[in-house]
């Protein structure tokens, strides 16, 4: 890398580290120490390309979510998992002690599931991207990363009864599943 | 609330509690991948000299195996929640709209020495990360918070000051010390927190004047008399001697007349008052031309993140408050947003601003909102100032990319 590669790499860097950790800790379950490695080890994979790569942030982060993959295919021993304290207040009239102890739980059992499955909820859940682009961005097909949301959200209901109560997602909702209350007939 | 909107709430509750990563990362991924190479440069020399001898295949100098390539959709900006607090004046819980956060805020007072001279001095809460709430420190008389809201730059009471501190916000604790030839009055940081300009002055920029009772100005001479431009990393900079021209009726600009960056993190702006009153610099203090974007920058909130527009003067009438936003090449209208002073952008579309209340009729009585282009909707992020301006209960935000 030439000096004014290294200098366009370093404000990219210093620009957008903070939003890229954030993603990497969340796909790392909250674990901070291994979301940086992840990070880290995604920022030296572009830094090699950098003279050829267009738009760094989305190369990032599809190397991130590759690489995150990867590392529960190679079957990495899951590390403790600290949960952050709840902030004191949020947004008036919103945050009820119910609700922090629901995100608590949530965050608890996000950390459990395989590295797989909470990147795809990552993707869909917090990136906002539609099925096909998580699907494109995973290298899979799309059939494949609806497969996998769904049984993430069992397996989420299955690791915290608490979420049981919560109403389906949208896409869980299956038409062969009628809970309407049935008619008895004399 | 069904499952996904808890998922999604839970996520980025999380995702905004994560402190950015310490300084110097890019230089550490650069030194953890210059090992690697030469790592892999040694296996490389054994493995031709295994093909030598034993004819195995040599190992790919890759690892992994994915071919990855660069997407065009994906959002470049994860959305972070609005965070606001409408009946807080002062605040007290963070204040906060896409990418950027209250990460501090700072009320004002005179102490008036003379009958014509006195001295302005700010007291400051700042944003502890844990709790997510303001707290008041009063050790400092100067506060530039760096992108990321981790690391503060402050300066020492009793300005001008012989050395700037960088502040570890979560800690309370200054982590390392810049001592300065030239006392320094005042400091900005880049757009990546990577550089830090301090303007220096001979004396205290905050001293205040005002019109004898016979109406005669009293006589004010800014002291101004150059800048610094640091590297943050190694706390070493260059000194500019860029002091005080006035213009053609003697008049000089004001006492407190800090140096700022420009959007390209190089060029350093100031004010004169002989024209042209707005030049740009390069770290030396040599004059250069008008960056790209500039020309017409002159509101705090200044180009958008993408850089394809510009926060412009008020553009209401009356009660009707408003403001222009503008193309940054050629300085024309693009859109009228809701706000009467455009502070900072949130995102590319929105902005967070001072703006009075519906059918408010008093200038000074506004609140920070949250105003996008193209919608009349306008969030209110905070209570509403009180008093008129100068006065107690009145309180300014300094805002930074969270």
């Amino acid at each position: 890398m030439d000096a004014e590669g290294l200098e366009s790499f370093r404000q990219f860097v210093a620009g957008r580290s903070a939003a890229l950790l954030r993603t990497a800790v969340l796909l790392s379950g909250g674990d901070r120490h291994a979301g940086e490695d992840l990070l880290q080890g995604a920022l030296a994979k572009v830094a090699g390309r950098w003279h050829r790569i267009d738009e760094p942030e989305a190369y990032v982060r599809q190397v991130l979510y590759r690489q995150q993959v990867s590392r529960w295919r190679l079957k990495w021993r899951r590390r403790e998992v600290s949960v952050a304290h709840p902030p004191e207040t949020g947004p008036p009239g919103t945050d009820t002690a119910a609700a922090t102890d629901l995100r608590l739980v949530m965050r608890e059992a996000l950390s459990r599931l395989t590295a797989r499955q909470r990147t795809v909820l990552v993707l869909r859940y917090f990136e906002d991207l539609p099925e096909a682009d998580v699907a494109r961005l995973l290298g899979c097909s799309v059939g494949t990363v609806r497969s996998t949301a769904h049984r993430s959200l069992a397996r989420l209901r299955a690791l915290a009864p608490e979420l049981a109560a919560l109403a389906p997602a949208a896409g869980e909702r299956s038409s062969s599943r009628d809970y309407s209350p049935v008619e008895v007939r004399p | 609330m069904n499952i996904e909107e808890l998922m999604s709430e839970a996520l980025r509750e999380q995702a905004a509690e994560q402190p950015p990563p310490a300084p110097g990362l890019a230089d550490r991924v650069l030194t953890v991948r210059r090992r690697r190479r030469t790592r892999r440069i040694a296996s490389v020399a054994v493995a031709v000299a295994a093909v030598v001898t034993a004819a195995v295949g040599v190992p790919r100098l890759e690892s992994g195996g994915h071919d990855v390539r660069p997407l065009g959709r994906v959002d470049p900006k994860p959305k972070a929640p609005t965070a606001a607090h409408p009946a807080q004046s002062p605040v007290r819980s963070l204040i906060a709209a896409g990418n950027t956060a209250m990460a501090a805020y700072y009320t004002q007072k005179t102490d008036w020495r003379t009958a014509h001279k006195g001295l302005r001095t700010r007291t400051y809460w700042l944003l502890d990360p844990k709790s997510g709430r303001y707290e008041k420190d009063t050790r400092w008389s100067w506060v530039a918070v760096a992108p990321g809201l981790r690391t503060a730059a402050v300066l020492e009471q009793h300005l001008p000051v012989r050395r700037i501190g960088l502040l570890d916000i979560a800690s309370g604790e200054v982590e390392r010390w810049i001592p300065v030839d030239q006392p320094v009055g005042g400091l900005e940081f880049s757009r990546n927190g990577t550089k830090l300009v301090a303007t220096t002055y001979e004396e205290n920029p905050d001293i205040v004047t005002r019109t004898g009772a016979e109406g005669i100005p009293v006589p004010v001479k800014s002291s101004r008399t150059g800048f610094y431009v640091f590297d943050v990393a190694s706390g070493k900079g260059p000194w500019a001697a860029v002091g005080v021209q006035r213009d053609n009726q003697g008049n000089e600009i004001n006492l407190r007349q800090d140096f700022e960056f420009c959007r390209d993190g190089r060029t350093v702006t100031g004010r004169q008052s002989g024209a042209p009153t707005v030049r740009f610099y390069d770290a030396s203090g040599r004059e250069v031309g008008v960056p790209d974007g500039e020309r017409y920058n002159t509101v705090t909130a200044g180009l958008s993140p993408d850089g394809t527009r510009l926060a412009g003067e008020f553009a209401g009438k009356k009660w009707h408050t408003s403001s222009w936003i503008l193309d940054p090449r050629t300085g024309k209208h693009l859109a009228e947003v809701r706000g009467q002073i455009l502070l900072a952008w949130a995102d590319d579309k929105s902005l967070i601003a001072w703006d009075i209340g519906e059918g408010d009729k008093n200038e000074f009585h506004n609140r920070l909102v949250l105003v996008t282009i193209g919608s009349d909707k306008e969030v209110p992020l905070s209570g509403f100032l009180r008093g008129t301006d100068g006065s107690a209960g009145r309180w300014e935000p300094v805002f930074a990319e969270r």
